[in-house]
C-alpha cells in the first residue's frame, strides 16, 4: 500500500507537470468533440490521431490518446440524449430513456447523471485498475474463446431482457440483428458470406452507421412525418439539476454498473460494447417499476453510461499490467508505445513507472477535468434545442453523413446509414423495438467465432465447454436466466405478446 | 547528304522536347497520397509514415498517409490496382499483397486486383517470424516440438492472426516441411493470437520479434526456431529452420512500397531514388530503430525477384492449405 502511495506520488508529478496536464485537457476536449460528432467513435478518432502524437513523449502521446478515449466515452451520451443519435456504438442504449428524458424536457437532468455516472464509474475503476491489475490481468487471460463464448451467451440471454413491449418482437429483432452480423468473411473459413461481389462488404457491416441510422435517422424521419411539428424547447435553469429523487434512483445502478462494467472491461476482445446493454437490462430486471424503462427511466441513463466508462478504464489493465491489446483501442495506444520505442509488455510497469503511474494519474486528472467540462456544459447543450426542427434536423442530418464516412472512409457506410434509417422508420411505426437489432449484430460475429475458435481447440468437442470451470460456470448462470424467464408463468401468454 | 542536316534537326529538337515536356511537368509538382491498406497504428501504418516524412523531405512535396482499410487489405490495394498511374498514389503494403489473389483463385472469387496491376518501388523492411511456445511448456528445441508433434497428430494448437494471415502461412509451411500436423485456432490479428498463447488457450505461435521479445524477456514465453535466412541479433540463441535442415523454410513479413503498373518509367525512377534517399534519412533510421525493425532496403528490381520468389512461395503454402471447411 506505502508503495502504491508513493507510486501514485511519482504518477502525479508526472501527470500534474504542465506539459501532460495540457494534453490530458486536449485529449478530453478532443474526445468529447470526437464522442459527440455522429458516427465517430473513440476507435475513429483515437486512429484519427494517432499521428498527431509521434512528435510528443510517450507519456504526453498516451495520456493524450486516453484522455481521447474516455473523453469519447462521456460526449457520446450527449447526442444520445439530446437528438437520439448514439455517437458510438456504447452509448445506444442511452438513446432510449436518455432521449425520452429529453422529450420530457428533463434533458439537464439525464446529461448530469450521466456526467455523475461517468465520473464515478471511471474514478473507482482506476482505484481498481491501480490496486488491482496484475492479479486482474491474469484473471482475464484465462478468458479464452469458450469462455468468450460463455459470457456472449450470456449477452445473447441479456436480450430478453432488454425491452418492455413484446418479446416475441424484441427476438425477432434480434434474430435480424444476429443474421446482419453473419455478413461479411468467414473468419474460419475464409468463404465471403452474403457480400454479393462488394469488397467493402467483407468486414461485415459496421455497428456505428447501423445504429446512427435506426436510431437518429429514423428519428428525424419520424419527426416530419408527424402532422404538428414538434415544437422547440425553452428549457429553465431549474429544469437543469436532477431532483433529489433523481439522484436516489441512480445511486444503485451507478454502483451496480462500475462493477459489472470494469469486470466486462478487463476481458479481451471487444465484450465491452455489451457492457452498457448488459447494465440496461440489469437495471430493468433488478426495478421494481420495470414498466417506466424506454419512457424516460433515469436508471436506464445512469446504468448505461457508468457501465462503459468502467469499461473503457477496465480495458487497461490487460494493456498495462501484460502489453497485450485487450480490443481495438488499446490495440491503437499500443502502436502509440511502440512508435516511441517502448516495447509494451509484462514489464512495462517495472522498466517504466513514471509512463505507468503518470498514465493512471492522469486519468483520475482526466476524470476530473471532464466532469468540470461537461457539468456546465449542461445548460449550453441544453440550449441547443431551442434551435427550431427545420435547421437542426438538416444539421444533424449532415453531422450523420459526414462522420459515418469519416470513420470508415467508405461511401457504403453512408447508403448502410440511410437504409437502416428507412427501416428504422418502418419498424418503429410498427412498433418494434430497435436496440436488439444493434446488440445482435454487435454479438453475431463475436459469439460465431468465439464458438468456432473454442471448437477447433477441442477438435470438435462440445465438452470444452463444460470442462473449463470459468465457461461451465457462465454457461449455467445463462441456463438458469433462460429458465427462469421462459418458465410458464401467469403471464407468459402475455409476455410472449400473444395476447396483445 | 541534304538529308542530314533535317535529320540531326529533327532529332536534336526531339532531345530537345523531351527534357521541355519533363520541365514541364516536373514531377512531383502536388501531394503525393500514400495509400495504407491498413488501419492506423498497424504494422504497414508504423513503416508507411516514416517513410512518407522521410520521402517528404527528398521529394519536396507533402506525402500524405491515408488508411484505406477493409478486407484485409484487398479494399486499399485494389485501390492502389486501380489508382491513375501518374506517381502520385502510392502504397506501402505488406507481405499479404501476395496471398490475397491466391486466396481468391481457391475460393473461384473473383479477384479484388491482380499482383501485375501494381509496380514495385522499394523494399523497406523484412522481419523474420519467430516460433515461440510458454516458458512452462516442455519444449526445449524445435527437434522436442516436431518429434512431440509426430506422436501425436493434430493435438498440439497454435494461434495465428487469421485464415490465411502472415502467421498462419509461416506455420503451415513449417509444419509441411517437417510433416507434422498442427490444430490451428485463427484469431482476429496478431495481438489477440499473443493473448490466446499467454492464456495457455494454444500451445504455440509464430509472431514476429517486436512482439515476442517482450514476452520472452518477463520469462513468459520460450523461442524455438526463426523462419529467417540468419540469426537475429535480440536472439543470437536461436537457431533459423534453414540451419535445422528445413532448407524450405524461410518467412519473412515484409513491407514494401508500390506504384499502379503504367506509372511512366520516368516517374518511377524519382521515386525509386527518392527511396533510396529516403531510408538513409537519419530520422527514418531513428523510427525504424525504435520499431525494433531492421531496414531492409531493396531497389526496384532486387526488390522485384524477391517479391516473385515470395509470392511463389506464398501461392505454394496457400494451396498446401486448401480450403478450409
Amino acid at each position: 500500500m506505502a508503495d502504491t502511495l508513493a507510486n501514485l506520488a511519482l504518477g502525479f508529478s508526472v501527470a500534474l507537470s504542465p506539459e501532460v496536464l495540457l494534453f490530458a485537457v486536449i485529449g478530453c476536449l478532443v474526445g468529447t468533440l470526437v464522442g459527440m460528432l455522429p458516427g465517430v467513435g473513440p476507435l475513429a478518432g483515437i486512429s484519427l490521431l494517432l499521428p498527431a502524437t509521434f512528435g510528443l513523449s510517450p507519456t504526453t502521446a498516451i495520456v493524450l490518446l486516453a484522455g481521447i478515449y474516455y473523453g469519447a466515452m462521456y460526449g457520446g451520451s450527449t447526442t444520445s440524449i439530446l437528438m437520439r443519435i448514439p455517437g458510438e456504438a456504447a452509448s445506444v442504449m442511452t438513446c432510449v430513456d436518455g432521449y425520452a428524458m429529453t422529450q420530457q424536457g428533463r434533458a439537464g437532468p439525464a446529461l448530469a447523471i450521466a456526467a455523475f455516472g461517468s465520473f464515478i464509474g471511471g474514478t473507482l475503476s482506476i482505484i481498481a485498475l491501480m490496486l488491482l491489475a496484475p492479479p486482474l490481468a491474469s484473471l482475464a487471460l484465462k478468458f479464452g474463446p469458450p469462455e468468450y463464448f460463455a459470457l456472449l451467451t450470456l449477452g445473447l440471454i441479456v436480450l430478453a431482457f432488454l425491452s418492455g413491449g413484446s418479446m416475441a418482437k424484441s427476438l425477432a429483432m434480434a434474430a435480424l440483428g444476429l443474421f446482419s452480423g453473419t455478413i461479411g468473411i468467414d473468419l474460419m473459413s475464409g468463404y465471403m458470406r452474403f457480400q454479393y461481389g462488394i469488397v467493402a462488404l467483407g468486414d461485415g457491416i459496421g455497428i456505428v452507421p447501423v445504429a446512427v441510422g435506426l436510431f437518429g435517422v429514423s428519428e428525424i424521419l419520424l419527426a416530419a412525418g408527424r402532422a404538428v411539428p414538434p415544437k422547440p424547447q425553452r428549457p429553465k435553469l431549474a429544469e437543469l439539476v436532477p431532483t433529489r429523487d433523481d439522484l436516489r434512483r441512480s445511486v444503485g445502478p451507478i454502483g451496480r454498473s462500475t462493477v459489472l462494467g470494469f469486470l466486462i472491461g478487463i476481458v479481451p476482445g471487444s465484450a465491452h460494447i455489451i457492457s452498457s446493454f448488459v447494465s440496461y437490462a440489469l437495471e430493468r430486471r433488478l426495478s421494481k417499476t420495470p414498466e417506466r424503462f424506454g419512457k424516460g427511466a433515469v436508471e436506464g441513463v445512469a446504468g448505461p453510461e457508468t457501465a462503459n466508462n468502467a469499461a473503457a478504464c477496465g480495458a487497461f489493465v490487460p494493456m498495462l499490467a501484460l502489453g497485450v491489446p485487450s480490443g481495438p483501442i488499446p490495440a491503437v495506444m499500443l502502436a502509440a508505445l511502440m512508435v516511441h520505442g517502448i516495447a509494451p509488455g509484462p514489464l512495462l510497469m517495472e522498466q517504466q513507472p513514471s509512463l505507468f503511474w503518470g498514465f493512471v494519474a492522469s486519468m483520475y486528472v482526466g476524470n476530473l477535468v471532464l466532469l468540470a467540462l461537461n457539468l456546465p456544459m449542461v445548460g449550453l447543450f441544453v440550449n441547443l434545442l431551442r434551435v427550431p426542427y427545420a435547421y437542426l434536423y438538416p444539421a444533424i442530418l449532415m453531422f450523420s453523413v459526414l462522420g459515418v464516412y469519416a470513420a470508415g472512409q467508405n461511401v457504403i457506410d453512408v447508403w448502410i446509414m440511410i437504409a437502416m434509417g428507412g427501416l428504422g422508420y418502418v419498424l418503429r411505426k410498427l412498433d418494434f423495438e430497435v436496440a436488439p437489432i444493434v446488440l445482435g449484430l454487435v454479438l453475431a460475429p463475436m459469439i460465431e467465432t468465439a464458438l468456432r475458435q473454442s471448437l477447433a481447440m477441442s477438435s470438435g468437442d462440445y465438452a470444452i465447454f463444460l470442462t473449463r470451470p470459468i465457461a461451465a460456470g457462465l454457461l449455467g448462470v445463462a441456463l438458469v436466466l433462460l429458465v427462469i424467464n421462459l418458465l410458464p408463468s401467469r403471464n407468459w401468454r402475455a409476455q410472449l405478446g400473444i395476447e396483445n | 547528304m541534304k538529308g542530314l542536316p533535317i535529320i540531326l534537326a529533327v532529332v536534336m529538337t526531339a532531345g530537345l522536347a523531351v527534357p521541355c515536356a519533363v520541365a514541364q511537368e516536373k514531377f512531383p509538382s502536388r501531394p503525393i497520397t500514400m495509400i495504407v491498406p491498413f488501419p492506423p497504428g498497424g504494422v504497414a501504418d508504423q513503416t508507411a509514415r516514416p517513410v512518407a516524412a522521410a520521402l517528404e523531405k527528398v521529394l519536396k512535396q507533402p506525402v500524405v498517409v491515408s488508411n484505406r482499410q477493409g478486407a484485409g487489405g484487398a479494399v486499399g490495394m485494389a485501390a492502389t490496382a486501380n489508382a491513375k498511374p501518374d506517381g502520385y498514389t502510392i502504397m506501402t503494403a505488406l507481405s499479404s499483397i501476395s496471398v490475397i489473389p491466391e486466396a481468391d483463385k481457391l475460393f473461384d472469387r473473383q479477384p479484388a486486383y491482380q499482383m501485375s496491376q501494381l509496380a514495385p518501388i522499394a523494399l523497406v523492411s523484412a522481419d523474420p517470424t519467430i516460433l515461440v511456445v510458454p516458458a512452462d511448456s516442455p519444449w526445449k528445441t524445435v527437434a522436442e516440438f516436431v518429434a512431440d508433434a509426430k506422436a501425436r497428430p493434430g493435438q498440439i494448437s497454435y494461434s495465428s492472426s487469421g485464415l490465411y494471415g502472415t502467421l498462419h502461412l509461416a506455420m503451415e509451411m513449417f509444419a509441411h516441411a517437417a510433416g507434422i500436423k498442427l490444430k490451428h485456432v485463427p484469431f482476429n490479428g496478431a495481438g489477440p493470437a499473443m493473448t490466446a498463447l499467454l492464456g495457455g488457450h494454444v500451445q504455440a505461435l509464430a509472431s514476429g520479434p517486436g512482439v515476442v521479445i517482450p514476452q520472452i524477456q518477463a520469462g513468459k514465453l520460450r523461442a524455438l526456431g526463426n523462419w529467417g535466412p540468419k540469426r537475429i541479433s535480440a536472439m543470437p540463441d536461436v537457431p533459423t529452420f534453414q540451419e535445422l535442415g528445413y532448407k524450405e523454410v524461410e518467412f519473412l513479413i515484409w513491407a514494401g512500397v508500390f506504384a499502379p503498373a503504367g506509372t511512366p518509367e520516368p516517374i518511377l525512377k524519382t521515386l525509386r531514388d527518392a527511396m533510396g534517399q529516403a531510408v538513409q534519412d537519419a530520422e527514418f533510421k531513428s523510427a525504424m530503430d525504435k520499431l525494433q525493425t531492421p531496414i531492409a532496403y531493396l531497389d526496384a528490381p532486387e526488390f522485384k525477384k524477391f517479391w516473385d520468389a515470395d509470392a511463389q512461395a506464398m501461392a505454394k503454402a496457400v494451396k498446401n492449405i486448401g480450403r478450409v471447411d
